[in-house]
C-alpha cells in the first residue's frame, strides 16, 4: 500500500461527509445525503446538485466509484475506493489531531476512557 | 402547491444544468429529491430550502465546472495566444507603417528646401537674400515650411519664420552632429509649456565655404501628428476588433470541440 499523502487533503466538507457516509458501507444518493445531514456525519446540507457534482468529481479523482449494485435503475449506489478509504483514514488523522490540540489547550473537555 | 406541482418545478430546475451533468445525473437526482419527500423523518420545509439552496449553489457551480472543462484546454488556450500574438504584431504594423510613411513625408519640401538655400550660401550670397523673408511664418499657427540660417555658433542670420517674437536655436547637440555628419533630419520641438506645443519637422544641412554655419528648414508638423493619430486609432480599432473576432471564434470552436462524455 502507497505510503505516499492523497492528494486534495483538507478535504472539503461534502467530500468528508460523503466519504464517511460510504466507509460504512456502499449507499444510493438519498442515504448519503441524509447521513451527511445527521450530527454524527458532519452535519452538512448537501442537495442533490452538490452531492451528485462532488460524487461526479470524487469518481473523477478515484475517492469513489458506482457499485454497479442498484434495486433501481434511477438509483446509484457508490462505494468508497482504497484510495478513498486512505483519503478519509488521513483526514480523520488531521483531524483527530487538531482535536487533541484543542483539548490540551482547553478548548475541549478531557474525556475519560471507558 | 401540490406535490405534483413541486416536482414538475424540479424536473424544469433541472433543465437548468449543463446536458452532460443533466445526462449522468439528472434521473438520480430526481430519485433523490422524490427519496426526500417521501422521507418522513425530514420536515418538509427544511427539505425545501435545501433544494432551493442546493439548485442556487450548484448550478452557478455545475456550469462553471462545464466552462472549464470547455474553455479551459489548454490546445484552445495556445490557439487563441498565439491568434492574439499574431493579430497584435498586425496592428502594430498598421500603425508603424503609415506612421513612418506620413513621417518621412513630412521632410519632403524641407530637404530641397535646406539644400537649395545651403547652396546659395555657399556660393557667397548674404543670407538676408539666399534666405528671403517676404512674409514670417508664425511657426506655433502656420503649415507653411521655413528656412531659418545659423551661423557656426548656432546664432540666428536669417529667417523667415518667428516663434513669440524670436527666430528658436535648435539644441547645440544637432549643431554638433550636422557638423560631423553633415546633415540631419529632426522632429524639434522649439516649444511645450503651458500646454502650448509645437513640434516642427526639421532638416539641418551644414553650409561649408568661407562663411561656414548651418541651415534649417521646417515645416509644422500638427497636420501630419493629427493623421498619425487617426492611424493609431484605426489600428486600436483593428486590433480591438480582432481580438473580439479571436475571443468569439475561441468560444464557438471550444464549444462545438467540447469533450462529450456521458
Amino acid at each position: 500500500m502507497s505510503t505516499q499523502p492523497v492528494a486534495g487533503i483538507p478535504l472539503s466538507a461534502a467530500v468528508f461527509a460523503i466519504l464517511l457516509s460510504l466507509a460504512e458501507r456502499e449507499k444510493h444518493g438519498y442515504q448519503i445525503m441524509k447521513d451527511a445531514l445527521s450530527p454524527e456525519g458532519g452535519a452538512v446540507r448537501l442537495g442533490p446538485g452538490t452531492l451528485y457534482g462532488s460524487l461526479d468529481r470524487m469518481m473523477r479523482d478515484g475517492l469513489v466509484a458506482e457499485s454497479g449494485v442498484s434495486d433501481d435503475e434511477r438509483r446509484r449506489y457508490y462505494k468508497l475506493t482504497a484510495l478513498g478509504r486512505r483519503a478519509l483514514a488521513e483526514e480523520l488523522e488531521r483531524l483527530d489531531l487538531a482535536v487533541r490540540a484543542g483539548r490540551s489547550l482547553g478548548l475541549l473537555p478531557h474525556r475519560s476512557r471507558s | 402547491m401540490t406535490g405534483d406541482s413541486v416536482e414538475k418545478l424540479y424536473l424544469i430546475a433541472l433543465r437548468l444544468y449543463p446536458e452532460r451533468f443533466r445526462l449522468a445525473h439528472g434521473p438520480a437526482m430526481l430519485q433523490a429529491f422524490r427519496d426526500g419527500r417521501r422521507d418522513a423523518s425530514l420536515p418538509r420545509r427544511q427539505f425545501l430550502s435545501l433544494i432551493l439552496v442546493d439548485l442556487a449553489i450548484s448550478l452557478v457551480k455545475e456550469h462553471l465546472a462545464m466552462m472549464r472543462e470547455v474553455f479551459g484546454r489548454p490546445a484552445l488556450f495556445f490557439n487563441a495566444a498565439v491568434l492574439a500574438g499574431i493579430s497584435t504584431v498586425l496592428a502594430l504594423a498598421l500603425y508603424a507603417i503609415p506612421q513612418q510613411v506620413l513621417r518621412q513625408g513630412a521632410n519632403d519640401p524641407q530637404i530641397a528646401m535646406a539644400g537649395d538655400a545651403a547652396a546659395r550660401l555657399e556660393q557667397g550670397q548674404p543670407p538676408s537674400e539666399a534666405i528671403p523673408a517676404e512674409s514670417v511664418v508664425d511657426m506655433a499657427r502656420s503649415l507653411s515650411p521655413f528656412v531659418i540660417a545659423y551661423d557656426d555658433a548656432g546664432t540666428p542670420l536669417a529667417s523667415q519664420a518667428q516663434l513669440n517674437g524670436q527666430t528658436p536655436v535648435p539644441p547645440h547637440g544637432v549643431f554638433d552632429y550636422v557638423r560631423a555628419h553633415g546633415e540631419e533630419r529632426i522632429s524639434w520641438q522649439p516649444l511645450y509649456r503651458n500646454g502650448q506645443r509645437v513640434r516642427i519637422a526639421a532638416v539641418v544641412e551644414r553650409v561649408g565655404g568661407a562663411h561656414p554655419g548651418f541651415v534649417l528648414a521646417g515645416r509644422s508638423l500638427r497636420e501630419v501628428e493629427m493623421r498619425e493619430e487617426q492611424v493609431l486609432r484605426m489600428a486600436q480599432l483593428a486590433w480591438v476588433a480582432m481580438l473580439g473576432l479571436i475571443v468569439v471564434g475561441t468560444g464557438v470552436f471550444g464549444w462545438y470541440t467540447r469533450p462529450r462524455t456521458a
